[in-house]
């Protein structure tokens, strides 16, 4: 297999964009790309779009409008599709065109425009990521099923619902130095901790956002990746895990077993151990989410999650940076664009651009993306070149 | 009676079943008899030795739940705000849980008759049918007398 690197990033501002449609804001980051990469959409050779919901987008192929207004024509365009993962899956996807050889420049964009549709609509299309048939006749919904988990991990280990708040605190810290964040809002404990009620024992504030936007990168083969770009990110490592469709079938309800067996092929083809992640993105849809994944992803112990983010140690200055974007949380989780914002992310953490969020010295980054409640997860393992 | 009547969306399945017998006040699983893997949801093919026979097993339906939440914010097809000039109401949401039986399952149901703050993960309920006004069947999790 060939070397793949990011050698181009694009990313559009997040938020209610009522200003725009899905192709005019995946035009946004794909333009922004080109620039990035200093070449034109007519020296990509093929294309992979990652876009969620066509109940989002009244289209039976959303990707077909993006390809179409960005220039792209004649040439190839492949959609993913993950549910909150899907960026993730998009990415996969572009590595594997360039990796195989079937392509040397490919365009990975993903988008997605949530905001159409009237809250109540959006939450039931979210809450089709869980099981339609077994599930969704209790009423479950997207918070529900993380409410669950929370529930769960809060039983079992101990941890509060002030521990769930910091991470909120956290992430809309770092979100306001993220000009392209949906909600650039200084969130405190108290405000975290008195707002209402989503989904028991989760409240507004540990929850992520409704969003619209989209991101690009440009993926390169080695040889193509030195000719257009003295500063590219190796994608070094990749994972894919699966988890069952409704939650109670999950021996354990505190972890994602899809996310687990991802970082470990990931780990594992990048020759890395959680140690040596200097900089994370990691899928916050909910405040839980991200607790879990601190420990899902061995950056601290089974149990620990809590205490790590309380002790402040996923901080930029902290032993493992995660969400210093401001994560889903405050940067917004446009659902088919967040896996690429991801990658856009700690492209720039790598690259040292990442201004006032900038960890120092970051060599080495990790994207965590999750599909659903846990269905899919994807780990991506990025070193600087 | 109609698949429909339990779940919202999708009516044609191997384990239809599954319906009648909750409709009668039965909670049925399904058993792999070649390799016995239990399964609830039911299944009418088994993920794990791929044998297509299954057999019908009545669950024993007291167990310990598990988890629960109380969802505040209802998707659309429950969302039940009514229009009326000046008056106010307040949704109350019912919470819902999931409930795990000896043999190790969960079932996912609803917790109607529990004080909501007297809900805790640990405590012992019994998972039973209900038919709702119009027909509709679906699972509660009651207190044991």
């Amino acid at each position: 297999m060939r070397k793949v690197a990011i050698v181009g990033i694009g990313h559009g501002k997040f938020g209610v964009r009522s200003d725009a449609s899905l192709r005019e804001l995946a035009f946004e980051a794909v333009k922004d790309c080109m620039n990035d990469a200093g070449i034109t959409i007519k020296e990509v050779d093929s294309m992979v779009t990652g876009i969620c919901s066509d109940h989002f987008s009244f289209a039976l192929q959303p990707s077909a409008m993006v390809h179409d207004y960005i220039g792209f024509l004649p040439k190839g365009n492949f959609r993913t599709e993950g549910a909150c993962a899907t960026g993730s899956m998009a990415v996969r996807t572009g590595w594997m065109t360039v990796a195989s050889g079937l392509a040397d420049v490919v365009l990975v964009v993903g988008a997605e425009k949530m905001t159409e549709v009237p809250t109540s609509v959006a939450t039931e299309i979210m809450g089709k990521g869980g099981d339609a048939t077994w599930e969704y006749p209790f009423g479950t919904t997207f918070p529900g099923y993380y409410a669950m988990i929370a529930q769960a991990h809060m039983a079992q280990y101990g941890t509060t619902e002030e521990q769930l708040a910091r991470v909120a605190v956290k992430n809309h810290y770092y979100g306001m130095k993220n000009p392209y964040a949906h909600m650039q809002k200084d969130v405190t404990l108290e405000m975290a901790l008195s707002s209402s009620f989503v989904a028991y024992p989760l409240k507004l504030f540990d929850c992520s956002l409704i969003t619209d936007g989209a991101a690009a990168i440009v993926l390169a083969s080695e040889q193509k990746a030195k000719a257009i770009s003295d500063k590219p990110v190796w994608l070094v490592g990749l994972g894919l895990g699966t988890d069952t469709m409704v939650i109670g079938e999950r021996k354990d309800l505190t972890s994602l077993r899809g996310s687990v067996y991802a970082a470990r092929q990931a780990y594992e083809m990048a020759g890395m151990t959680p140690d040596d992640i200097d900089v994370a993105t990691v899928h916050d849809c909910f405040t839980i989410a991200e607790i879990v994944a601190y420990e899902d992803l061995g950056f601290c112990k089974k149990g620990e999650g809590g205490k790590l983010i309380e002790e402040k140690q996923t901080y930029a200055d902290g032993k493992i940076p995660v969400n210093v974007d401001g994560g889903l949380k405050s940067k917004g989780h446009p659902v088919g664009a967040t896996g690429v914002s991801m990658a856009v992310e700690i492209t720039k953490q790598l690259r040292g651009e990442a201004g006032p969020r900038q960890v120092r010295n970051a060599e080495i980054g990790l994207t965590h993306n999750v599909g659903g409640s846990g269905q899919v997860a994807a780990v991506h393992i990025y070193r600087r070149g | 009676m109609e698949f429909r009547d339990f779940s919202l969306f999708l009516n044609h399945t191997k384990v239809k079943r599954f319906v009648d017998d909750l409709a009668s006040g039965k909670i049925m699983g399904t058993k792999c008899k070649k390799c016995g893997l239990n399964l609830y949801p039911p299944r009418a093919d088994c993920p794990d030795c791929y044998s297509i026979d299954m057999e019908w097993v009545e669950l024993k339906t007291l167990g310990k739940l598990a988890t629960f939440t109380m969802v505040n914010v209802p998707p659309d097809r429950f969302n039940t705000v009514l229009q009326m000039p000046f008056s106010k109401f307040r949704f109350e949401p019912c919470p819902i849980g999931l409930l795990e039986l000896e043999n190790g399952l969960r079932i996912m149901g609803w917790i109607p008759k529990v004080n909501p703050k007297e809900i805790k993960v640990g405590i012992t309920l019994k998972a039973e049918a209900q038919i709702l006004p119009g027909g509709k069947v679906t699972i509660v999790f009651n207190p044991v007398k």
